[in-house]
């Protein structure tokens, strides 16, 4: 039985969270390559069909990090994608999708410690989680009826 | 067919010691639409980006990754190099396997499947890549400095300096602002005006300044480099190129007793008048509110005296419009009265005033002509109290803020009233004492030690006149708060500085946030002290936060190298990571429905109204439209188009896509 | 009810308008919207308990736009539509002439926005005690539970999209689901197509929701979609002060914020 490694998607923004993890990476603080980073401009360029298109396609956990709240390179990003991120985490949680499996943050350019531990802090829970079986259970295959019968 | 080119680097051993960059490089060869893929020991070095300039050539490569250091980096280097080699510079990205991966994992499987994944990820980014040009954006080298204080007089005199034209605007009869008020400053007890006069002289003479008196800013429209401002010119009642400034109108004018406001109300002036004999314009306004003839009609005195018959009494205000690349904001504070604190008796006492009108009576040109008298009975006082934090750092009753300079021009008071009235003594009551500049300490000590001044630690509760004194009750909390009574013959109050009146509506106008208490707001506390987050308009002086002379001047020369910069080209050139509103055929013309949430969340005001009209010059649609000069690329409009019509350049809906499925798919 | 038809034939004779939307009789006992543009098509006009639907939805259509100046009759769920519909710029004050119906019969004729609002100020506008307890439900289910819920409905979803068309709020004539570059939602009617259009729609909806509860109305399937976008009402209200259709100028929760906005789970 393949032991179970975590899919981790973290969508960041530019100027704060991708710079914290180069810091990261700088002070070569270790953590696990469980997570791989996707690059924004800023977190208000997040849409929450970003998120729902990485568990539709296998990821078992999701961060999402930016800039804290008066720090936003753009001013604002930040403030309007928390509203966002409050909203859609009631409809997820409503609907019946973990919202424990997706991790928000503000990490900031100088806080490369920061960054390691929301990394290893998320992964640590995921793979206690195991991995998201929801989405792939409802997988397309289904019409095919191929492996997963959802009915069972 | 695409045709990527991956260049896997090594970065000596930096990448090289936990990824197997050679796999990295096999792996991605493989992948659909790469034509070349290679390794290499040092990417950025001049050997490194020949290769990969000649790679490009070769292969005739349309799309380059970069697989290496963080794209903070080097995405600069190579994206230099592949305009260099003809490829457009933005169908070149950067893969970060060092700061991200290399540098944060062990030497094993995982950490080259996950630089794997990494270059997969771009390899499919940059397919949906398009060729982009720099955004150029045309500058009109004239700058508007708004606000003829010290502040803005230092702009307008840096900027103009540097070889470019600058109109300055002043809503009052004359420029100088409040340090023209002022009698001696600090820490130097230079006399305000001499110091201050031959640079309003400057302005007035200099070839590149042209001087906007009694006049204010209306409206501002347009952006960076190309800002439409008109000004409206309030009527003087006066045609200045006849007026020689001789004065005489303002000595026959028999209004008389109109409570001058350069003299904060301690002195009068005529209905036509002049502010302050070192004015700059030195020709006079009509004051049409209490001039005789607009009242009633009859007088027209100084229209008879005038030699030069430059008296004007139906003259209208007039409107000018003018063009200006960047607009410098100085238009400084306010004092605020301090009638809040009932208790201080300020407004019922005559003898209780504010700083600034102790000015005045301290200055030569005063109301006084320098002699410290009280203001009901012209007696010279002999026990004077001030009083620091009168409204300042009081969340209760008054401002919660410090206003950072009544520590030391109460200290500056203390010591001119020592040096005019030999045998008087002065009290201060203070909280705290805030002396932070350069021979800022000195100063306050000399007040102490030299002057006699008495330096009470405690607040004042309450002042009440009796018997023609007025009687200053307070405590000493260095003695216990121990109540203390002082039978005062003047008290001045040392009141906070606040946001100047109009700060607000000029705000609004210009459009540049302000903060709470209606200072205006700075890009970055931090970092872009002189700078709004409206691009092309800057800060100098106390418009932003209260703050001296020096630092006024500071900031205003800040502000001056900031236009200086921007005027350095006569093209201002940007990243065309911006973005963009489709358009279609008629009749559709955009997916876009005019919904305009992009418009209300964009903090730069980037996003415009475009009226779509038919043959008939009617409107039949109205859609969003993206200024590319003012967009920084923040994207939260595209993330909140609901119908997707608005998209980023460099992180555009499809790019993205494609790199989430790129990920977590193999 | 003739009062109505009467107000109307004025209207349309006095050219006040060129088209009136309001209920006329269906097939089968069923109440339809009808666009009334003669005196004598006027005739056809009524007007009874059965005459729930919110008509706003019409409002927008391109085949009923383009018919010339538009009245409504409109009920509280249509007035607070228009309301929303103003505050996002897609009618403009007085473009369309407004009548109610009050409880006693009687007619009102909306002049103004200002109006509308301070007619609404004074209605119960919330959703319903029954739709409130089966939410309620919901919520006391476990996060499994909910999602075996929602996943046996979305189940039924065959893609119609009737909700959509019914929803006064759904009037991007390019819908992000009609978007195939990228697909970001799927088109076909399996269940992970379906969660994710419905939860795209519920955060399109989020703070724009009038809860009129046409979409329910309308799904062929019954699929209580309604308590999705209802759901966000109530914690869209108390943490944001936000309620959508109550004035024609109100800023939209999702672009507009607040230095102090409360979360708990950002670290």
């Amino acid at each position: 039985m393949q032991e179970f490694e975590p899919k981790i998607v973290a969508f960041v923004c530019n100027w704060c969270t991708y710079a914290g993890a180069d810091l990261t990476g700088t002070s070569r603080i270790k953590y696990s390559a469980n997570v791989k980073i996707i690059r924004f401009p800023c977190t208000g360029r997040i849409d929450f069909m970003i998120l729902m298109k990485a568990f539709e396609n296998g990821a078992d956990g999701i961060i999402v990090s930016g800039c804290h709240p008066n720090d936003c390179h753009y001013s604002t990003g930040n403030f309007h994608a928390r509203r966002r991120w409050i909203v859609f985490r009631n409809l997820l949680n409503f609907t019946g999708i973990d919202t424990e499996r997706i991790q928000f943050s503000w990490v900031s350019a100088a806080e490369g410690f920061k960054w390691a531990d929301v990394v290893n802090n998320t992964v640590a829970r995921i793979n206690e989680m195991g991995p998201y079986e929801n989405y792939s259970k409802i997988a397309v295959s289904t019409l095919l009826n191929e492996e997963v019968d959802s009915n069972e | 067919m695409p045709r990527i080119g991956v260049f896997v680097c090594h970065c000596g051993e930096n990448i090289s010691a936990t990824v197997n960059c050679e796999k990295v490089a096999k792996i991605s060869s493989e992948l659909k639409g790469v034509e070349f893929s290679t390794d290499y020991k040092y990417m950025c070095s001049d050997p490194g980006q020949t290769m990969l300039k000649e790679a490009i050539k070769e292969h005739k490569l349309d799309g380059v990754v970069v697989a290496a250091c963080s794209p903070r980096m080097h995405e600069p280097t190579f994206r230099k190099a592949c305009a260099e080699a003809g490829l457009n510079p933005y169908l070149c990205e950067m893969s970060n396997i060092r700061e991200h991966c290399s540098w944060v994992h062990p030497k094993d499987d995982l950490t080259t499947e996950k630089a794997e994944d990494l270059v997969r990820v771009m390899v499919e980014k940059v397919k949906k890549n398009k060729p982009l040009n720099s955004i150029k954006v045309p500058v009109t080298k004239t700058a508007l400095v708004i606000g003829g204080g010290v502040a803005g007089i230092q702009a307008a005199l840096d900027i103009a300096n540097c070889g470019h034209k600058v109109i300055m605007v002043e809503k009052q009869p004359s420029i100088g602002g409040h340090m023209s008020q002022l009698s001696e400053t600090f820490p130097t007890l230079d006399c305000s005006q001499c110091i201050l006069t031959p640079r309003m002289v400057e302005i007035a003479q200099h070839p590149n300044i042209t001087l906007f008196t009694y006049a204010e800013v209306e409206k501002v429209d347009g952006f960076i480099g190309n800002f439409k401002v008109t000004i409206r010119k309030k009527s003087k009642s006066l045609d200045e190129h006849l007026c020689t400034g001789c004065g005489l109108c303002t000595t026959k004018c028999p209004q008389k007793k109109i409570p001058n406001e350069f003299e904060r109300g301690l002195g009068y002036r005529p209905a036509i008048y002049v502010p302050f004999p070192q004015a700059v314009p030195n020709k006079p306004v009509i004051d049409r509110e209490n001039c005789t003839y607009y009242i009633k009609g009859k007088c027209k005195v100084c229209e008879i005296v005038c030699p030069t018959k430059a008296i004007r009494f139906d003259q209208e205000d007039e409107i000018v419009e003018v063009d200006a690349g960047a607009i410098v904001l100085a238009t400084g504070f306010d004092v605020l009265q301090p009638d809040f604190f009932p208790e201080y008796g300020y407004g019922k006492y005559k003898d209780v005033i504010d700083g600034l009108q102790f000015e005045r009576l301290a200055s030569a040109s005063g109301p006084t002509l320098g002699e410290i008298r009280r203001p009901s009975d012209g007696q010279i006082p002999k026990k004077i109290v001030f009083v620091a934090c009168a409204g300042s750092r009081d969340p209760a009753k008054g401002i919660e803020y410090c206003s950072k300079i009544c520590c030391m021009y109460t200290a500056k008071h203390a010591m001119l009233y020592k040096h005019k009235v030999h045998d008087g003594t002065p009290y201060v009551f203070y909280m705290d004492i805030r002396a932070g500049g350069k021979m800022y300490e000195e100063f306050v000590r000399r007040a102490i030690v030299e002057d006699e001044t008495h330096y009470i630690r405690g607040r004042v509760s309450t002042i009440y006149e009796k018997n023609g004194k007025l009687i200053v009750k307070g405590a000493d909390t260095l003695m216990g708060a121990q109540p203390i009574e002082i039978e005062a013959d003047m008290v001045v109050l040392a009141t906070a500085g606040v946001a100047s009146k109009g700060a607000e509506a000029l705000a609004q106008t210009v459009h540049v946030s302000y903060d709470s208490y209606k200072f205006f707001a700075e890009a970055h506390p931090k970092l872009k002290p002189v700078e709004t987050n409206t691009a092309g308009i800057f800060l100098a002086g106390a418009c932003q936060a209260p703050k001296d002379i020096p630092e006024s001047v500071a900031a205003a020369s800040g502000a001056a190298v900031k236009v200086a910069a921007l005027f350095s080209n006569s093209e201002l050139t940007r990243e065309p990571l911006v973005a963009v509103v489709n358009r279609q055929a008629p009749p559709v013309f955009s997916s876009c429905v005019g919904c305009f949430l992009c418009q209300s969340v964009c903090p730069y005001l980037a996003i415009e109204r475009e009226e779509i009209k038919n043959r008939n010059g009617e409107v039949i649609k109205t859609l969003a439209k993206v200024n590319e000069g003012l967009c920084q690329g923040c994207g939260t409009c595209v993330a909140l188009c609901r119908t997707k019509a608005i998209d980023i350049h460099g992180y555009s809906n499809q790019q993205v896509y494609t790199e989430v499925m790129a990920l977590l798919n193999e | 009810m003739n009062e109505l038809k009467n107000k109307v034939t004025q209207l349309l004779n006095d050219k006040a308008i060129d088209v009136f939307i309001g209920y006329g009789q269906g097939s089968a006992d069923r109440i339809r919207a009808i666009f009334v543009r003669t005196a004598e098509q006027a005739g056809n006009l009524i007007f009874n308990a059965s005459c729930t639907q919110n008509l706003a939805g019409y409002l927008l259509k391109h085949e009923v736009k383009h018919l010339g100046k538009l009245g409504i009759l409109a009920n509280t769920a249509a007035l607070r539509s228009m309301m929303q519909l103003a505050s996002e710029f897609q009618i403009r004050d007085s473009e369309v002439l407004v009548l109610f119906v009050n409880p006693d019969g009687s007619l009102t004729e909306f002049s103004s926005f200002i109006s509308i609002e301070t007619f609404l100020g004074s209605t119960d506008t919330g959703i319903t005690a029954d739709e409130k307890s089966r939410i309620e439900k919901l919520e006391a289910m476990t996060v499994k539970e909910r999602w075996e819920f929602w996943n046996t409905e979305f189940e039924k979803c065959i893609k119609c999209y009737a909700c959509r068309a019914a929803c006064p709020m759904c009037y991007c004539h390019r819908c992000t689901t009609d978007v195939n570059q990228p697909q970001w939602i799927p088109v076909a009617s399996h269940e992970r197509g379906n969660l994710d259009y419905h939860l795209m729609r519920a955060m399109h909806l989020a703070g724009r929701c009038v809860n009129c509860g046409e979409c329910a109305n309308a799904c062929p399937m019954d699929i209580p979609l309604n308590l999705l976008t209802y759901q966000l009402i109530e914690p869209i209200k108390a943490d944001f002060g936000a309620t959508a259709g109550m004035k024609a100028d109100a800023m939209y929760a999702l672009s507009t914020f607040k230095p102090e906005d409360k979360e708990n789970f950002i670290i």
